[in-house]
């Protein structure tokens, strides 16, 4: 049962309302570690220059997008273990199915609720204390 | 502050900037340009609006940033052609969306009808069913960010609407826990501007050496024979082996100030289990980001859905080339490593690389804003303009020592002397820098200009240019802002009455669409803006007769054609004989003209009949320091602004008339103007000062009302550092602000406009009086 405020996340969006709301659900949550990324290029350089244990993602970004984002980090062994999850629209069906085949480890559609947020965390984590 | 409402705040603010990023790449469209990348910010702009404000269950705008997400979804995805008149019917939906995010951030609504209309446009165009059903049940299911617990369909209890199983994972141990010693490996590649900033690598490794045992080795691979060796070139590379019990953190502090002019990658040998696949990407080959960018940006490519492509290749609209869905196309070959799905597509247009497809594909002027964009920061306006009052702190403080040095009879070549003249030049330097934080480019003025043009065309039944020049130009944010209304009304007004109907242009020969031109440039220390249109120009005698029909000049005044054209700024005079709504509104060019006065600036009109009219106007950079007329008054020093004034003349006995008891008017070619004593007035005196003895100021106020203010004694012009007064004291009557002299004391800016209505008021309630008495 890992603590949250022992969860380091990268949160990558070019949007810094989504970043903040993000953030604010994870605080909530009992987080404490966060470190921001506008997009994926700049996100992947801060993961390589020092891991995260959790990145959740935005897809549609300037750059580098998150699906290039999460293939990059699978093809970079020193952090290719880091647990994604990807921020997606209520549309974005083929979206998640294209992540799946990367190995993202979940999703969360946007909008989300703080319970959500927590729910799709646990599901990789296991529930959180 | 609540945090939501905090995000909330954060959240219009980013709504602004993606409207502005919609509009012209909106813009940009109807220029042709319609590569992925321009299409791809296109909807990304009303893809983040959109997310955001479903966070704040901010429905209306959801709803009309869905339908028009899902019509930008089908341009991008190759199924509708961005032709002419799907961009001009997505511009317009861009301005009703700015009237949505307008109308959640204050609270109004959007006229329905006007919404649905769009709505109903944009559905048009991608040929789905009309706003109803489908997108109001999506709403449903879209919750704003509050505890309500959210019933999920299955056991495990993930709302599973993908079919998706999460995958689980570990915490994987990032730091060693505890004080553990264990060992580190850190490849550093130093480029040449790590040299260049007079760092150096063994300075780094003694530092290393503090934490623990470290073992050097070093990559001299890349380093050529003696004859190619450029001395300013690195070439090593060092790999370090650092066993210590400290933490990466501790590590990484060391290249703290080396930070992005080296590569550095610092990895704990236990640090994670096999990779998943092999990757050239590993730690033995010097590590390249963007080499592993591409190869991700390729393999994605490589498994985007067969049928999305085919679409694309099918379209024959000039959707250009490649990009299904995430921007640049593969640069290095074809993917490997990743199942490469149906997308043998020998035929696909040539891919552009990402470099290519920046240089051709997005104007020059919005890959620059990109750049700035990534090198911003927000900085709370307050700050800067604490920072302003310092520097101005700072100037005024500087031009005291030097008085006093001066004074004190320190020869000029001394060496003290030399350096004040230093200290002032870099003191001008720092002030100039910091009033350049608080300049903006014009642009978020320009930029609101394309919309009030369609508009007013589609009312006026013209055909409309609009051509923007010199957006970057910067000025004082304050100066911005309250540009906003003046330039407005000069291109209603443009459009109005200066551009002709299409008809009436053919038949004089021109083209039916006319053009309206809005340049901004900078000009020996002030900024130029122009307002010029192709139209009829000034219809001069048709002007003369409605400043007569208004009593503004006698029948039989003789005017120059500049004369006339200038009688249009005059209070009371409109065109219009009857108020139109768009240029009319009750204001005329005599608003405009006092507005931009009132930023210190001046307006002038140009005008060729059946050729067209500029309206030119100057405006200072900054609001901050201000070109003073430094006179005295009683032994008081005051300042007037030097626009306000427009002669300065020393009072002859005959032009001076008594017209009561302590008033005075003067002539000035053929005119009588009242006098006005400042010190008198600001009670410095109660015998007023002989005319001839002083000197007067004939300054012209609010609404061009003229008075010839006296002064003892004028000393010279200076520019100077303006303090509010109200911020430090209180209003003053007749004064606008105070500023600091070299010699240190303070001067009073006087308010003209103030001086000038004050001695109207006065005369008002005289005359009342006499009238009353008679």
């Amino acid at each position: 049962m890992p603590a949250a405020s022992g969860i380091s996340v990268l949160i990558v969006d070019d949007q810094m309302t989504m970043r903040a709301l993000v953030r604010n659900g994870l605080q909530q949550l009992g987080f404490t570690e966060f470190r921001d990324a506008v997009d994926g290029e700049d996100a992947l350089r801060q993961l390589i220059s020092r891991p995260s244990h959790l990145v959740i993602s935005d897809f549609n970004m300037p750059k580098l997008d998150g699906l290039a984002l999460l293939r990059a980090i699978r093809g970079h062994p020193p952090i290719s273990k880091t647990a994604f999850i990807m921020l997606t629209g209520r549309a974005d069906r083929e979206l998640v199915q294209r992540a799946v085949q990367f190995g993202v480890n979940n999703y969360l559609v946007k909008p989300f609720t703080v319970t959500i947020l927590k729910e799709k965390i646990e599901a990789v984590f296991g529930p959180l204390t | 502050m609540d945090p939501l409402e905090a995000i909330k705040v954060t959240f219009f603010q980013e709504c602004e900037e993606q409207l502005s990023e919609l509009e012209s790449g909106l813009l940009a469209m109807e220029q042709g340009e319609t590569d992925s990348e321009t299409v791809n910010a296109v909807f990304r702009a009303v893809h983040s609006i959109k997310g955001g404000a479903g966070a704040f269950s901010l429905e209306p705008l959801v709803r009309f940033a869905h339908v028009f997400e899902t019509t930008l979804d089908d341009v991008r995805g190759g199924k509708l052609a961005p032709d002419n008149n799907v961009v001009k019917v997505m511009l317009r939906a861009a301005d009703v969306l700015a009237d949505h995010v307008r109308a959640a951030r204050d609270g109004g609504v959007v006229e329905e009808a006007r919404s649905q209309a769009l709505a109903a446009a944009l559905e048009a165009l991608n040929g789905e069913a009309p706003l109803g059903g489908l997108v109001s049940d999506e709403l449903d299911d879209m919750p704003g960010l509050e505890f309500t617990p959210q019933t999920v369909s299955d056991d495990d209890g993930f709302g599973d609407d993908f079919g998706f199983t999460p995958l689980a994972a570990g915490v994987i141990a990032l730091e060693p826990e505890g004080p553990a010693l264990r060992t580190w490996t850190l490849r550093l590649r130093p480029q040449n501007a790590l040299y260049a900033k007079a760092n150096e690598t063994g300075l780094l490794l003694r530092e290393l050496k503090r934490l623990g045992d470290i073992q050097v080795s070093i990559d001299r691979s890349e380093l050529p024979g003696l004859a190619d060796l450029e001395p300013e070139q690195a070439y090593l590379a060092w790999t370090i082996a650092l066993t210590t019990d400290r933490s990466r953190d501790e590590i990484q502090d060391i290249f703290e100030f080396v930070d992005g002019d080296c590569d550095l990658v610092i990895s704990a040998e236990d640090f994670m289990a096999a990779p998943l696949e092999t990757s050239d990407a590993g730690l033995d080959a010097p590590f390249d980001v963007m080499a592993l960018i591409q190869q991700a940006q390729a393999d994605v490519q490589a498994t985007a859905a067969p049928a999305a492509i085919t679409e694309v290749l099918a379209a024959p609209a000039p959707v250009s080339a490649s990009a299904p869905v995430s921007g640049p196309a593969p640069v290095s070959g074809p993917a490997t490593g990743t199942p490469v799905a149906a997308v043998s597509v020998p035929s696909a247009p040539p891919a552009p690389t990402p470099m290519a497809a920046t240089a051709a594909g997005v104007a020059p002027d919005a890959a620059h804003g990109a750049a700035a964009q990534q090198a911003t920061i927000r900085v709370d306006l307050d700050r800067v303009d604490r920072l302003i009052d310092l520097v101005g702190e700072l100037v005024i403080n500087q031009a005291m020592l030097a008085q006093r040095v001066t004074e004190s009879g320190v020869p000029r070549s001394s060496n003290i002397a030399m350096g004040l003249d230093d200290l002032e030049h870099l003191t001008r330097e720092i002030q100039d820098s910091v009033m350049a934080i608080r300049a903006q480019p014009v642009k978020s003025v320009f930029q609101r200009m394309p919309r009030l043009v369609r508009e007013v065309a589609a009312m006026t039944g013209k055909q409309v240019r609009l051509v923007t020049e010199g957006e970057g130009t910067e000025v004082d944010k304050t100066v911005i802002e309250r540009l906003t209304d003046p330039i407005t009304h000069m291109i209603r007004n443009a459009i109005d009455h200066g551009l002709e109907r299409p008809e009436v242009r053919v038949a004089a020969g021109k083209g039916p669409e006319g053009t309206v031109r809005l340049s901004a440039a900078h000009r020996s220390g002030r900024i130029v803006i122009e307002v010029s249109d192709d139209g009829k120009g000034i219809d001069r005698p048709r002007v003369r007769q409605i400043a007569i029909d208004k009593g503004l000049i006698e029948v039989d005044s003789n005017l120059s054609d500049e004369d006339v054209d200038n009688l249009i700024f005059m209070p009371g005079f409109s065109t219009a004989s009857s108020v139109s709504d768009i240029s009319g509104r009750g204001v005329g060019m005599d608003v405009v003209k006092r507005s931009i006065q009132g930023l210190g600036g001046r307006i002038a009109i140009t005008s060729r009949p059946g050729q067209g009219s500029t309206f030119t106007l100057s405006l200072p950079l900054t609001l901050a320091v201000l070109d003073g007329m430094v006179v005295s008054v009683c032994d008081h020093t005051l300042v007037a602004p030097l626009t306000a004034i427009i002669e300065s003349l020393q009072p002859k006995a005959q032009d001076v008339r008594a017209i009561g008891p302590d008033a005075y008017v003067i002539a000035i070619r053929d005119s009588y103007t009242p006098l006005i004593d400042v010190g008198a007035m600001l009670g410095y005196r109660t015998t007023p000062l002989d005319p001839t003895k002083g000197v007067a100021l004939l300054v012209e106020g609010e609404g061009g009302a003229r008075a010839a203010l006296m002064v003892d004694a004028i000393q010279g012009q200076r520019q100077v550092v303006i303090k509010s007064l109200e911020a430090n004291y209180r209003q003053v009557e007749g004064i606008a602000a105070a500023t600091i002299l070299g010699d240190g004391r303070v001067a009073l800016i006087l308010d003209v406009d103030n001086v000038v209505a004050a001695r109207r008021r006065e005369k008002a309630r005289s005359d009342a009086k006499l009238a009353a008495a008679g």
